[in-house]
């Protein structure tokens, strides 16, 4: 049993936890209770709950007012995702929001290579490099600052471009649920509430809703503290990998109907300070995109109800219909 | 009489709110569902039910040609082991098919029905199909439509059974509650002199919506491909 397990940790590779809000769609009806779910790991698949003592702000904006999630909106659904139950309210287009404090973490010299590589943190990488760096061990302070875009209903509102504050956060320079398919999104990358120049961002998309299943498979080795675990095959650095402009902005490409989460690492070396040598701030986005004419993304195997008859159209219609009937027969007779 | 007709027309409108105010059945249904258990099936079943006019109207359909409870009971629970056959049965193989195509097919169960309610098969000289039998029948159809509907939905394999039984209480919640008024209407109507006008204006409008249904379903599905 020890060979087998010692071979596995040898093949092992050291690799970060990425966070994202993630809902099963973006697209909500008015007054719906609904649910986001915090992915600590990949979008695909989460590895572990977020202590409630680590998040130092969640919070939704909508109809240009920034409410905090209270303790109560707050449940672990199993050991692996953390969820928030909220009710979408009046219709407009929002944000959620997660801001997770400053941890550390010490790592050898090859892990931290490995993760630099693994996560797509080349420019940190390049540095080491340049700079014959790489055999040295680091400290390094991370911290996750995600949000979330919803479209409610079909009213479109500002909130989208609410800055939310966090010392890194993606803020779009349009609203993405005025964009479909088959067109670009542009986004602002901030840090410290300046625009992020030649920052790489990674920008990938999942089929919507319907279209794609979840692995059952999880990993439960790893502890909530730390944001590197064990993993064999995931990656982070799938899709379009972009750089920021000098504005800070990337063009993001909308191939097609799904939920696009864009992903950008900045780490910068800090001198001087006995607590960390390395400084990592996260960021991610998510939200929904559709194709022109439908207010909700579907795929040819399920139907939404803007694609069917409003109900009560064909209620009045109905009626309608009869009740003509009704006076062609009675006289008819 | 006349007031009589005239409650008809009350009890009409005062349900329209009830459809019109019902949820379909939406992505964001997906969400309810993975998160909210079990419960949740039965709800979206229900919803489901409440919302999905084709069935109503085949089982209007169905209602208006029988004038005994006790016939009602026979006919419904007839209708109801037909579509808990194929609802269970189909979504646990995971047999599934388009979902225009068996939209259209229940479609056209509801044009049969309106053709067959006005003696369509008399006139045409032809004998009329036995009617439990081909209400079975459409019981099977509209379960897999249903059946369809449901597989749309990630439903995991966990609690599979557990979550289609659900799901069909909760169709049959959504049967029960849509058939009080449609039988409450019906019986009412029954005591006004004009109902023969008003049982041909309804099962002319169940061949009209059959038509209009069916092709409605055959081009979102020429569409969609």
């Amino acid at each position: 049993m020890v060979r087998p397990l010692y071979l596995l940790s040898a093949v092992v590779l050291l690799c970060s936890h990425d966070l994202y809000i993630k809902m099963e769609t973006y697209f909500l009806k008015p007054n719906q209770e609904a649910i986001f779910s915090l992915y600590n790991g990949t979008f695909e698949e989460s590895e572990n709950t977020i202590a409630r003592d680590r998040i130092q702000d969640a919070s939704f904006v909508s109809h240009g007012k920034r409410v905090a999630i209270n303790a109560e909106q707050w449940k672990d659904q199993d050991s692996t995702i953390t969820q928030v139950v909220f009710n979408t309210g009046e219709a407009g287009t929002y944000v959620a929001g997660v801001s997770t404090k400053a941890r550390s973490l010490k790592q050898s010299a090859d892990d931290f290579n490995n993760y630099l590589k693994h996560d797509g943190v080349l420019d940190m990488l390049q540095e080491r490099t340049e700079n014959n760096l790489l055999d040295q061990g680091v400290i390094e302070s991370y911290q996750k600052h995600v949000k979330a875009i919803y479209q409610v209903g079909d009213v479109k509102t500002e909130d989208w471009n609410t800055v939310f504050g966090y010392p890194i956060e993606f803020i779009p320079v349009s609203n993405p649920y005025e964009k479909y398919s088959g067109q670009t999104l542009d986004v602002r990358l901030v840090l410290e509430g300046k625009p992020l120049a030649n920052q790489l961002v990674y920008a990938d998309h999942i089929q919507s809703a319907h279209g794609h299943s979840h692995k059952g498979h999880h990993h439960h080795d790893d502890h909530e503290h730390a944001h590197h675990s064990h993993d064999h095959d995931h990656t982070h650095t799938n899709g379009q990998k972009l750089r920021t402009n000098e504005e800070g902005i990337v063009t993001v490409d909308l191939p097609e109907d799904g939920i696009y989460y864009l992903r950008a690492i900045h780490m910068e070396k800090v001198e001087g300070n006995d607590a960390f040598t390395h400084e990592s701030k996260w960021t991610t986005l998510t939200f929904e995109v559709t194709h022109q004419h439908e207010a909700h993304s579907h795929d040819h195997h399920h139907h939404d109800d803007e694609e069917e008859i409003p109900t009560w159209i064909f209620v009045l219609g109905s009626i309608l219909v009869i009740g003509v009937l009704f006076v062609f027969f009675s006289k008819k007779d | 009489m006349r007031s009589n007709f005239k409650r008809i027309l009350l009890l009409v409108f005062i349900l329209i709110p009830v459809f019109g105010f019902a949820h379909d059945v939406t992505s964001a249904d997906q969400e309810i569902l993975r998160n909210g258990g079990l419960w949740a099936y039965i709800q979206v079943g229900a919803t489901h039910m409440l919302t999905g006019y084709d069935h109503l109207l085949f089982l209007a359909g169905v209602v208006f040609y029988l004038k005994g409870f006790k016939d009602i009971v026979k006919f419904i629970t007839a209708f109801t082991i037909g579509h808990c056959i194929t609802l269970i049965g189909a979504t646990y193989l995971g047999i599934t098919a388009n979902e225009h195509l068996v939209d259209a097919v229940i479609a056209l169960s509801v044009l049969y029905k309106g053709f067959e309610n006005l003696g369509g098969f008399e006139k045409l000289n032809i004998k009329s199909p036995h009617l439990l039998l081909m209400v079975v029948i459409f019981g099977l159809i509209h379960g897999f439509g249903l059946s369809t509907r449901l597989q749309s939905f990630e439903n995991g394999t966990e609690d599979l059974l557990a979550k289609i039984l659900c799901f069909n209480l909760g169709v049959e919640i959504g049967q029960i509650v849509a058939l009080i008024p449609i039988v409450l209407i019906i019986t009412f109507s029954r005591q006004n002199k004009q109902f023969p006008a008003f049982y041909k204006a309804v099962n002319w409008y169940l061949v009209i919506a059959g038509i209009g249904l069916f092709l409605y379903q055959m081009s979102g599905y020429i569409n969609g491909h």
